[in-house]
């Protein structure tokens, strides 16, 4: 930068201007200089902040992550310490409780993602025709996103309670159910359900939102000329909605990705006792991020903890470079 | 041209120290207090100590302290205390620390206030010796906490509840009817054929007390894993509760749990001292309805606490003060009579305020006697460094064979699972 900085010889006036008046050249250059300096280097500056922000709080803590990964370290054991090299993630392949969160983890990812983009993409389709109160269907949708995932966690666990709880209720006013309720945290298929109705609950609306700003740019004639070739509704928006909004498509698979997958806050305040972050009496839901504070904040473990997030981080980047790629073909890309 | 690199380094050195100076702010913060004359202490703790009132008291008395009461959930705090020893900083002046995890942190007497030190040596005589000896470091060098409480074991039951079912509702005709575990049990079944209600709350209920009663806990003088002792007759008494089919199926200090006290969801619940606290706190409104009988199987410890001072306090003198003051006679007393947590100086119990205390809440029972006999006739197990995440380990098995996976399935593949469940919190 400074090389190019070096080099203020020459301003545009050019030193054959008018040789009248001997500050109108000076304040010419400087203001040049200004201009230049403006043009090349604010840029940088305003980006600046994130960057030593990420720097700080993000590159940081995750390469510090990477060597504490490698270290023995424990909180209620001072004198243990020094390095362990690839001992924790050795620990890791044969830690059951490691491949019983990662089983639940992806589960319940499956569980919600699916369901999740699907029905945001036939959502968005239909607040994408004229309907009557427009404006207030799609507030509507995004309500669920804008209450705190706290709050509705806590109603949620409510609703789906064993003795007392609305689903139980409902379930047996339609006589669903036999002599005794369901006993929603005590199996895997019932406790994965439940969280992922809660994370479907919050998302489907927002995703349906991005879905729907990208089809408003799609060319009504599009449509028209497919309904005059006799394609219907679903065709419409399978061959031609769906492929129109890719990128929005692969950036919402990626972000529910990122999101299914360091899923926390559903799965803790599920239990009880949210202290406990155990996920079930056995582990029934607990997800990967749980299982990291648990091992980290209750087991005292930092190091084996650390492997087990870098783990995690591994593991996402390459589900996320999946999706991606699958989900670009099933849109007809090329690429 | 050299101007803009320079301002570049300056403009990073700027927001670094700037970030910095934040980072630094945030460190200093806990000692600002000696500036103002007035000293804020600290103190963390789980569930009901009765602290509300002293507090005020103490305060009232010492106009230049301020005292700041916390208490959370019970491993929590623990697990609080523990991070923040290691970190260095923020410890409260005066923490609780509960028998079940006392031993770890003895282990680490150097980051404790020694008590001794401060004088508190003078105290040794008027404690139960093994709640002496239960904070002392093994070399008699450093006692890093003073007791509170102790949780000798009797049985909490519903008089309403047990009328409706035709059981008999006076004290010690209550006590008879289950002199052995086995014959509380078949009482249990009585209960709920009677009236189609579960008996007890939960197995792991069953669990602590009986696990209380035996001479080896989990773990033995060298900290291994002792899985066929004490353990194994615990979990088979609370496993056979659970298999009769008088469990309300209720994991413990859970909000269910809690509600299910006021609703009558059970009808009678293992009683350390300090539980009487928690009941009168959970359901206030079933007053006069419970009462006190004895716990089949004799006597045995459940819970406990110290109040100790980590060295991080920076007012250690002030909050030895203020230790010192919550463990004298006129305050244990009070405590006592206002949350039930029984004091651990036995002197106190030929004290006619805790002698002749009954408590309206439980039919006017003499818990003042029924808790200090079976306090005095102790003799406590050992319990080792991992004992708090061991016995979550296995309480979570007997909630599996309550609601879970393991339900209806052998004892045998239960109690494998208790074992491995028990030996993974050993080595985690």
């Amino acid at each position: 930068m400074s090389v190019t900085r070096a080099d203020p010889a020459a301003p545009p006036g050019g030193p054959a201007g008018r040789p009248t008046g001997r500050d109108e050249p000076d304040r010419h250059r400087w203001r040049n200089r200004l201009h230049r300096f403006d043009m090349r280097f604010t840029p940088y500056l305003l980006v600046a902040p994130f960057f030593l922000l990420f720097l700080v709080f993000g590159l940081f803590p995750i390469i510090f992550n990477g060597v504490v990964a490698l270290r023995h370290w424990r909180l209620d054991d001072a004198t243990l310490t020094g390095w362990a090299g690839l001992a924790n993630f050795e620990k890791l392949l044969t830690d059951d409780d490691f491949w019983n969160a990662l089983y639940n983890t992806f589960g319940i990812f499956v569980l919600s993602t699916v369901p999740q983009l699907t029905l945001a993409l036939v959502i968005a389709s239909v607040l994408n025709r004229r309907l009557r109160a427009q404006t207030w269907f799609r507030v509507g949708v995004l309500l669920p996103y804008v209450t705190p995932i706290t709050a509705s966690t806590l109603v949620f666990a409510v609703v789906f309670a064993r003795d007392g709880g609305v689903a139980n209720w409902v379930l047996s006013v339609l006589h669903l159910t036999g002599d005794e309720p369901i006993d929603w945290r005590s199996a895997k298929w019932s406790s994965w359900f439940v969280l992922a109705t809660m994370v479907n609950w919050k998302w489907i609306g927002y995703n349906a939102l991005l879905y729907l700003a990208a089809m408003q740019s799609i060319p009504r004639d599009i449509y028209e000329a497919a309904a005059v070739d006799g394609a219907g509704v679903w065709r419409q928006l399978w061959r031609i909605t769906v492929p129109m909004i890719r990128p929005v498509v692969i950036f919402t698979v990626v972000l529910s990705t990122i999101g299914g997958l360091q899923l926390f806050t559903e799965p803790m305040l599920l239990e009880q006792n949210a202290q406990a972050a155990r996920g079930g009496a056995n582990g029934e839901w607990q997800t990967i991020a749980q299982l990291i504070y648990k091992v980290g904040w209750k087991d005292l473990n930092l190091g084996y903890a650390a492997a087990m997030s870098w783990a995690l981080f591994l593991i996402i980047v390459v589900v996320a470079a999946v999706n991606a790629l699958i989900t670009n073909r099933l849109g007809g890309g090329k690429r | 041209m050299a101007g803009s690199g320079a301002r570049w380094v300056r403009l990073v050195a700027a927001s670094a120290a700037g970030m910095l100076l934040v980072a630094g702010c945030s460190g200093n913060s806990g000692g600002g207090s000696e500036s103002g004359g007035a000293v804020t202490l600290k103190i963390a703790y789980w569930g009901d100590f009765g602290l509300d009132e002293l507090k005020g008291r103490y305060e009232a008395a010492n106009p230049n302290v301020k005292i700041s009461l916390n208490t959370g959930e019970y491993n929590a705090q623990h697990e609080d205390l523990q991070k923040k020893l290691i970190a260095g900083d923020g410890a409260p002046d005066i923490a609780a620390i509960d028998e079940g995890f006392v031993v770890q942190f003895r282990g680490q007497a150097d980051k404790f206030v020694n008590l001794l030190d401060s004088g508190a040596g003078q105290y040794e005589s008027k404690y139960l010796s093994w709640k002496w000896k239960q904070t002392l470091t093994p070399d008699g060098k450093a006692q890093i906490g003073l007791g509170t409480d102790v949780g000798g074991l009797a049985m909490c039951y519903r008089t309403d509840l047990f009328q409706a079912a035709g059981l008999p509702t006076e004290r010690d005709r209550v006590s008879a009817l289950w002199p052995t575990w086995d014959q509380f049990i078949s009482t249990g079944e009585t209960y709920t054929r009677a009236t189609g209600k579960k008996f007890i709350d939960s197995g792991t209920n069953i669990f602590n007390p009986v696990l209380g009663q035996q001479s080896v806990g989990f773990y033995d003088q060298g900290d291994a894993l002792q899985m066929n002792g004490g353990p194994k007759v615990a979990f088979d008494t609370a496993a056979k509760a659970i298999r009769a089919d008088i469990s309300a199926n209720l994991p413990a200090f859970q909000p269910e749990w809690n509600a299910a006290f006021a609703k009558g969801s059970f009808a009678v619940l293992a009683c350390p001292a300090w539980m009487q606290g928690h009941i009168k706190n959970s359901a206030p409104d079933t007053a006069g309805k419970w009462d006190v009988a004895a716990i089949p199987g004799g006597g045995g410890n459940w819970g406990g606490s110290f109040l100790t001072i980590p060295k991080q306090s920076k007012h250690a003198d002030e909050a030895y003060k203020l230790l010192e003051w919550l463990i004298q006679p006129e305050q244990q007393i009070e405590i006592f009579n206002k949350v039930g947590n029984l004091p651990s100086q036995p002197a106190l119990y030929q004290d006619p305020a805790i002698r002749d205390f009954t408590n309206p809440f439980f039919n006017n029972a003499p818990v003042g006697q029924i808790f200090s006999k079976t306090a005095e006739g102790l003799t406590p197990q050992y319990l080792g460094r991992k004992n708090g995440p061991t016995r979550v380990a296995v309480e979570n098995v007997l909630n599996r064979m309550q609601n879970g996976d393991l339900k209806g399935k052998p004892l045998n593949q239960a109690w494998t699972e208790a074992t491995k469940e028990a030996q993974k919190a050993a080595t985690s």
